[in-house]
């Protein structure tokens, strides 16, 4: 079967799973997951599951990847091989190191690195149950993990991704949808300034069709923002 | 980046404490952490279980494959086990291929569940000589915080119990639960300050000596045994730790068996 040959949306714009066309998954956060990490979060999203950790700032060694006047990012994205519906074999692959870099490029436009000159941050994403947007989930929970850690950012980043099914543009698709989906635009955006960290896109849009999922990630990403400062003040306190 | 220095003074603390008969975070010398074991946790995965002991917090998923046999056993079905050591799950934990600490992790667990005979291979043969099940162990560690071993052995067990066949996804029928027949149960000790301690937290596996690893199933019967690390042992002390093994063993299998 292609693309369309399913119907993923009934005659009132409800979607399979009840959503409407703008509706995103429920998400639950938790900060602190890794006792052993100086900073973790967790994200359900969905049933997506990611564990996020962050160690350090520590020393950069070999000394060869220190940088004089910043710290560097060590990012992976991996998932568990119990994460997908046929066992994923476990290892990098081609798909992770891509993720892992373009992950670690949209941190590193937040996170105030000049302020460790010399040292490293790693951040460590765990894809423990994937469905659909576990690099969206990764992004997210790994800005969770370095707030957890008490590392210092211009922003926090939120991820989502909005996509085509039966020619209708609706955000944050799930497992059967991605499937049959004909349009996938995950995006990084700051929620403060409304700037942008991470963009990726394949499949097929129209001008106005790439408008209108540009839209629902925008609108998507302030609410999963609240959903994110609530998790935080839960922990620490203080104001939203 | 071993800190020569550290360990030793770490040594002399573990070994002050170990002749007042203490230890590091106050527990009795046979004492486990405390303890937490759910099962059924991964949407993903035929069957799971989350366990955590103290700050060691571990995932095991248990999926299934269809396999050729071998062909000198084309009745029966394979078991494989692996154990992950995530460099998320603590800084010691370098990046990288299977560690020779992670392939020791999974086959001393592999051992325990082959070798008692819990899972019947015959149980897995669909066709014989041409399709059987595999079942896969994989063991994921979110945080490790020591005792690594007991964690996986303790979450594969409990989700291999948990676990589904998988028939209609693979067309050979219906779903069904996954036939496990006995509880074979691993308890480590490691010596410490010169005696050998239950559960070493990680500080005590920093600073601490040899690991025995004991994996007993029904009426204590004996399925695999592990000694570990750089160290010498004494007959008496693993008298005095396989006793303490079986009283421990029968605690957890009851926890196992009432999941």
């Amino acid at each position: 079967m292609g693309y369309g040959d399913v119907q993923m949306i009934d005659e009132n714009g409800n979607r399979v799973d009840g959503r409407k066309a703008g509706d995103i998954r429920p998400i639950e956060i938790e900060l602190g997951v890794v006792p052993v990490a100086d900073g973790s979060a967790s994200m359900r999203w969905g049933t997506n599951y990611v564990i996020a950790s962050v160690y350090g700032p520590m020393e950069a060694h070999p000394r060869k990847i220190q940088r004089q006047e910043r710290a560097v990012l060590d990012v992976r994205y991996n998932m568990a091989p119990f994460s997908t519906t046929d066992r994923f074999r476990p290892g990098f692959n081609r798909r992770s190191r891509e993720i892992s870099k373009v992950t670690s490029d949209a941190l590193e436009s937040v996170v105030l690195l000049e302020l460790y000159p010399r040292s490293k941050i790693r951040v460590e994403i765990e894809v423990i149950c994937a469905e659909a947007g576990t690099r969206c989930v990764g992004l997210t929970a790994a800005s969770l993990a370095l707030a957890d850690a008490g590392i210092p950012m211009t922003d926090m980043v939120v991820s989502v991704a909005s996509g085509k099914i039966n020619g209708i543009v609706v955000c944050d698709l799930n497992k059967e949808e991605d499937n049959y989906g004909a349009a996938d635009l995950p995006m990084g955006v700051l929620p403060n300034t409304g700037e942008l960290v991470f963009l990726q896109m394949d499949g097929d849009l129209s001008p106005s069709e790439f408008q209108e999922a540009w839209d629902y990630n925008m609108e998507a990403a302030l609410k999963i923002h609240v959903i994110m400062k609530e998790a935080i003040a839960n922990k620490y306190g203080g104001g939203q | 980046m071993a800190q020569p220095l550290v360990p030793e003074l770490l040594r002399a603390h573990l070994a002050e404490l170990a002749s007042r008969d203490q230890r590091a975070d106050g527990r009795g010398r046979w004492e486990g952490r405390e303890l937490s074991l759910e099962v059924g946790v991964l949407d993903r995965a035929e069957g799971s279980a989350r366990v955590r002991m103290g700050d060691t917090i571990v995932f095991c998923g248990v999926k299934f494959q269809i396999q050729t046999p071998y062909p000198d056993r084309p009745n029966e079905g394979g078991i494989m086990t692996s154990a992950e050591l995530r460099p998320g799950a603590g800084r010691h934990i370098e990046p990288g291929p299977p560690s020779p600490e992670s392939i020791e992790m999974s086959r001393v667990v592999d051992r325990g569940i082959r070798e008692s005979g819990c899972i019947d291979t015959k149980d897995l043969c669909i066709i014989p000589g041409e399709k059987v099940w595999q079942v896969i162990i994989d063991c994921f560690a979110i945080s490790d915080d020591g005792n690594l071993f007991d964690a996986f052995g303790l979450a594969a067990i409990a989700a291999l119990h948990n676990a589904t066949l998988p028939g209609e996804r693979f067309d050979i029928g219906e779903d069904r639960k996954f036939p496990v027949n006995k509880t074979p149960i691993m308890c480590s000790y490691q010596k410490v300050g010169g005696r050998f301690v239950y559960d070493s937290n990680r500080e005590e596996e920093v600073g601490g000596d040899e690991r025995i690893h004991i994996t007993l199933g029904e009426g204590d019967h004996v399925h695999s045994l592990q000694k570990g690390l750089k160290g010498v042992f004494t007959a008496s002390e693993f008298v005095e730790i396989m006793e303490a093994a079986k009283v421990r063993c029968a605690e957890l299998r009851k926890l196992v068996d009432s999941m």
